[in-house]
């Protein structure tokens, strides 16, 4: 098995890779693996003849859920019913009906599951609001930890445990100096 | 110390509460009271989508004609989807033919060919008062199909009841079609 730091040294032993090219290498890779085409699930006949609709008809898609394989995209799914709904899409567009109410006729039959992203309302207050309190909550944390960092506590010591702790460190500081003599 | 108590009770805190939200919707999942492939649905509670469908020709009879939702309106009508191709709809052939004494029932061929699903009538039997044909599917978005077969219960002035998506079982008919049959009265 050759894991990542081997591979590394591998690579930097026989082919003298310097840092920045290995780095250049990995980020391009990942750039690759990031804007990489996906694999489409449309079909050239179910395409409308002007690009621009056939953009809107994509971007559209892209907004409603496959209810078959559900985390998917009717864009992305290769489900009968995605095929289904893709057509119906264009056939809305065709006739001229805007995208809000191609999207509100679809959620009048398959309700807000269909939108990929769910309409701010009663039932969804709470997924919209949670990550801005997670995020409130990180920085009280934050905000602490700093808070304890920056005054360490004073211990309350007398008189009697002063003197006692400078004997200490002078002791220790004596045996220090007798080490290395 | 109580800083420190705080940094280390917190996560602990938001863990706990995950663990617990986790523990609930598996426990509910598990004892059969959620069902995440049951999705809600929108159309209970309101009037059923207008259905115009061109009928099942059977018998080679050569007569085109087409059968609507609202010729069945005044009573109570189960809305079947199913297709020769899809086995749940198989298994659930004998219940629907029980059913079938009881309260008239619409069938609708989904995306199948007449063939098939004559064959499959021939093969299973027929329960169904009409059969619409809905060869492309889009019937089935109308009412919200997202796989066959579906079921719906639709009062006598057109009001969709219930809906089941999925085969109908026995414990779906007992606990669900039935009681919602009652309150029908029929």
């Amino acid at each position: 098995m050759i894991n990542g730091s081997s591979l590394a040294r591998l690579l930097f032993r026989h082919l003298h890779f310097t840092h920045t090219t290995l780095f250049t290498i990995v980020i391009s890779i990942l750039i690759a693996c990031i804007t990489a085409p996906t694999a489409i699930a449309i079909t050239s006949e179910e395409m409308l003849s002007d690009p621009v609709l056939e953009q809107r008809a994509r971007d559209l898609s892209k907004q409603l859920r496959c209810l078959v394989c559900q985390n998917q995209s009717i864009d992305d799914s290769d489900a009968d019913l995605a095929r289904d709904l893709r057509i119906e899409v264009r056939s809305q567009i065709t006739k001229g009906e805007t995208d809000g109410i191609i999207l509100e006729k679809l959620r009048q039959k398959y309700g807000d599951y269909v939108l990929l992203n769910p309409p701010l309302d009663q039932g969804t207050l709470f997924l919209w609001v949670a990550p801005f309190g997670f995020i409130g909550v990180g920085i009280i944390i934050v905000m602490l930890a700093r808070k304890q960092r920056a005054n360490p506590r004073k211990a309350n010591l007398n008189a009697a445990d002063q003197t006692l702790i400078k004997k200490m460190v002078a002791n220790r500081n004596h045996d220090n100096e007798n080490k290395q003599t | 110390m109580s800083q420190l108590r705080i940094s280390f009770l917190l996560p602990l805190l938001a863990f706990s509460i995950l663990a617990l939200i986790g523990a609930v919707a598996l426990y509910s999942t598990l004892s059969g009271s959620r069902d995440p492939t049951q999705l809600p649905s929108v159309l209970v509670d309101k009037p059923a989508p207008p259905t115009n469908l061109s009928k099942l020709v059977q018998n080679n009879s050569p007569v085109q004609s087409s059968v609507t939702l609202a010729s069945f309106r005044g009573k109570p009508l189960l809305v079947n989807f199913f297709a020769s191709w899809c086995s749940p709809c198989r298994a659930e052939a004998p219940a629907l033919e029980m059913l079938s004494k009881r309260i008239s029932i619409l069938g609708i061929a989904y995306k199948d060919r007449n063939d098939d699903t004559l064959q499959f009538l021939k093969q299973f039997g027929n329960p169904f008062q009409a059969i619409g044909v809905d060869q492309d599917g889009r019937t089935g978005i109308e009412w919200g199909v997202y796989g066959v077969p579906e079921t719906y219960l639709v009062s006598a002035d057109g009001v969709v009841i219930l809906r089941h998506a999925g085969p109908l079982t026995r414990s779906i008919i007992d606990n669900t079609i039935i009681p919602a049959l009652e309150t029908l009265g029929s």
